[in-house]
């Protein structure tokens, strides 16, 4: 008979941390908070909340795993694993079919590919331009004046898009504007803009290629505008499991589990 | 003469430069200064530094020495020139692609970068040429006697040392280099050769084929000692650092024909030997061999920290290290160095190079290649998914970690660690695999 292991992934991303608390491979509690300017700090909050909210210590927990932009400022981590193992093995395991997991985050998206068996195969990161990224649609969703939570619902009342450029978010914000000044629906803007980020991820997919099971994880898998334009794109359906906000907190807790085994 | 608007443009350049680079300028021109440095490097020799260190910084001295004081005539030469020839006819060649990166190495890229583009040099164009042309109209490098570009690979090499030949008011010859290999474009190159070697002889004084002969020597010399390093670096592990390698490129392109070459390579192959009998290896736990192309960040990075220290990763071979030409004849010159710039795998169809990728990754036991993608470099990026897709067929795994060499501006530190952290991960995920 298995003991019980309780592991933790932390992943710190650069607008949201977020953890997993797992008894064995069951989760028992997630936890996201905003990163903020302190990143250890951030982790140790989410470290804390997610041990109270269970009733254990930190002496309970037999791996912690941290993972994201800033996996290397959390003190209580026992190993760091890079984001892109993390979604990889988190979406396989909240979505046993997937093959291709696209991740955008707050300053990176990031396309996996995935074998039978849940490793990665191949990934590519977007350049060192926030364009594409969850920083953009925030600037965006600010200059517009909406919620991000409300992109997916206007994505939807709008009957045609308007071309907006994907190379530059400080350019794009200039076009919104020029748009926004010359009458165009905010509605219209906002599918534009879900657009030029699916135009960005579309070469990215390529790049690795395109297969179905594609999982979508990561902050900007909660914008349904997003999904639809990329879905208007290509041939599958995208899948965004309820937990995708997790799937690199939920991953790195797995992780955690497997390399205790291996010890 | 420099069209008004140009002449403008680097007025205004010169008179905001920073005081470091007038000390610079005016420093690397007095001979005491040069004097001092070869006395720098004797006490380094009694100190703690390795003779292939030493050497390697004598033969670079040595050039510099020669062509900023104006003993020998300076010919500034594109990457993949053969410098022989200029070391053949008594100058010293002086590569502003390499002076780029020296210049990033030591924090003066900023100031070249800024020169550069104050002549309309897009911050699209490849950053080694927008620096070389750069710290040439600061004058940060020699005064050249003449420029030799080679139409390989760069077409942006070719059109930034023209400007410098036209700002510094001097020969520019270009060599046209065929794209399809046959006896026909062989003598094609070497009639062309020969016809700069005698342009060169009329156009700038002091300058004859005298040593042509020597500096033929010298090459053959260096190739035989290089061959001998090469099958070392076999080994299994590394018994030299790729970070260090990768430095050390500059010399591959720079100083075949050198005196210095030889007793450079001799020293290394030494070095490697000694490392291997003692078993003093850099990385003694090498987890992975990764074949390395294209260059690397010439300025302070971590990326080599985290591979050869905390991951243990080793790079084994540089795409950039790879010898490509035979001995070179020392009775018929010409020919010999048309065949070693055609042999350059770089040049041609791609499955020129995958074929060289293929048989450095068979070779060097390569477990994963990366290929730093310099930001601008047309000839390498533009074969990207040639190559990312015959790796994948070949099993093998490729990172494709965008980069600049020698602009900072151009790169983000925590974006390739992280890739190189992932693909560290499949690496070990493939091996777990395997091991199953």
């Amino acid at each position: 008979m298995e003991t019980d292991l309780y592991t933790v992934g932390i992943d710190v991303g650069s607008s949201a941390t977020k953890g997993a608390l797992l008894l064995n491979r069951r989760v028992l509690s997630t936890f996201v908070l905003s990163t903020g300017t302190d990143l250890g700090s951030a982790a140790e909050k989410c470290l804390s909340r997610l041990l109270n909210t269970c009733g254990l210590t930190k002496k309970d927990i037999s791996y912690i795993v941290s993972t994201g932009y800033g996996r290397t400022q959390v003190e209580a981590s026992d190993r760091t694993i890079t984001e892109i193992t993390c979604h990889g093995r988190g979406a396989k395991a909240l979505v046993p079919k997937a093959g291709l997991v696209i991740d955008i985050g707050g300053q990176d998206s990031k396309v996996i590919c995935l074998d039978r068996n849940g490793m990665v195969e191949d990934f590519v990161m977007n350049d060192k331009c926030a364009a594409g990224t969850g920083r953009f649609l925030e600037v965006m969703a600010g200059r517009l004046g909406i919620s991000l939570f409300d992109f997916g619902r206007m994505w939807r009342t709008a009957k045609k898009s308007t071309h907006i450029s994907s190379t530059c978010t400080v350019f794009a914000e200039s076009e919104v504007i020029s748009l926004l000044s010359k009458g165009v629906p905010p509605n219209i803007i906002i599918r534009g803009l879900c657009d030029a980020i699916a135009d960005r991820l579309l070469g990215m997919v390529y790049r690795v290629g395109l297969k179905p099971g594609i999982v979508m994880t990561g902050g900007v898998s909660k914008n349904e505008g997003v999904r639809l334009s990329l879905e208007g794109k290509i041939p599958y359906k995208i899948i965004v499991p309820d937990a995708s906000q997790f799937a690199g907190a939920y991953g790195a807790a797995l992780i955690g589990r497997d390399l205790l085994k291996q010890i | 003469m420099l069209p008004d608007a140009m002449t403008e443009s680097l007025n205004r350049r010169l008179a905001g430069e920073s005081r470091r680079i007038k000390l610079l300028r005016t420093l690397l021109r007095k001979g005491w200064v040069h004097s001092g440095a070869k006395l720098a490097i004797d006490y380094l020799e009694k100190r703690d530094w390795k003779p292939y260190q030493i050497n390697a910084i004598r033969c670079i001295a040595n050039d510099f020495r020669n062509a900023y004081l104006g003993k020998k005539p300076s010919i500034f030469t594109s990457a993949f020139v053969p410098n022989e020839l200029v070391y053949g006819l008594g100058a010293v060649p002086f590569l502003p692609e390499a002076a780029a990166g020296f210049a990033a190495s030591y924090k003066l890229a900023g100031e070249s970068l800024a020169a550069g583009e104050s002549l309309w040099y897009s911050p699209d164009l490849c950053s080694f040429h927008r620096a070389g042309v750069g710290a040439s109209v600061i004058n940060l490098t020699p005064e050249p006697a003449a420029v030799i570009v080679s139409s390989q690979l760069c077409d942006g090499g070719k059109q930034a040392l023209f400007q410098i030949s036209r700002y510094h008011n001097c020969p520019f010859h270009v060599l046209d280099v065929p794209y399809g290999q046959s006896e026909q474009s062989l003598k094609y190159l070497s009639k062309q050769l020969e016809i700069v070697v005698k342009d060169l002889k009329r156009e700038v004084p002091d300058l004859s084929e005298e040593y042509m002969d020597e500096a033929l020597a010298n090459s053959n010399a260096a190739l035989s000692y290089y061959r001998e390093l090469c099958e070392l670096r076999k080994n299994t592990p590394s018994p030299w650092r790729g970070s260090e390698a990768l430095n050390y490129v500059v010399l591959f392109l720079w100083s075949w024909g050198s005196p210095w070459l030889p007793k450079f390579y001799k020293s290394l192959r030494d070095y490697a030997e000694n490392i291997i009998s003692t078993g003093n290896y850099p990385i003694p736990n090498e987890q992975f061999r990764l074949a390395w192309l294209n260059l690397r960040p010439y300025y302070s990075t971590k990326l080599f920290d985290y591979l050869e220290n905390e991951a243990q990763i080793s790079v084994a071979f540089e795409e950039f290290s790879y010898l490509h030409w035979d001995v070179l004849d020392p009775q018929d010159p010409y020919t010999s160095l048309a065949n070693k710039i055609m042999s350059n795998f770089g040049w041609g169809p791609a499955r020129r190079r995958l074929k060289v990728i293929s048989k450095i990754v068979q070779e060097f036991s390569i477990d994963g290649v990366v290929q730093f993608a310099q930001w601008g470099c047309r000839q390498h990026n533009g074969a990207s998914y040639v190559l990312s897709d015959y790796l994948k067929k070949e099993g093998i795994p490729f990172l494709n970690l965008d980069g600049d060499g020698v602009d900072i501006k151009n790169s983000g530190e925590a974006q390739s660690l992280t890739r190189l952290g992932a693909f560290r991960e499949l690496l070990e995920a493939r091996k777990i695999k395997n091991l199953r």
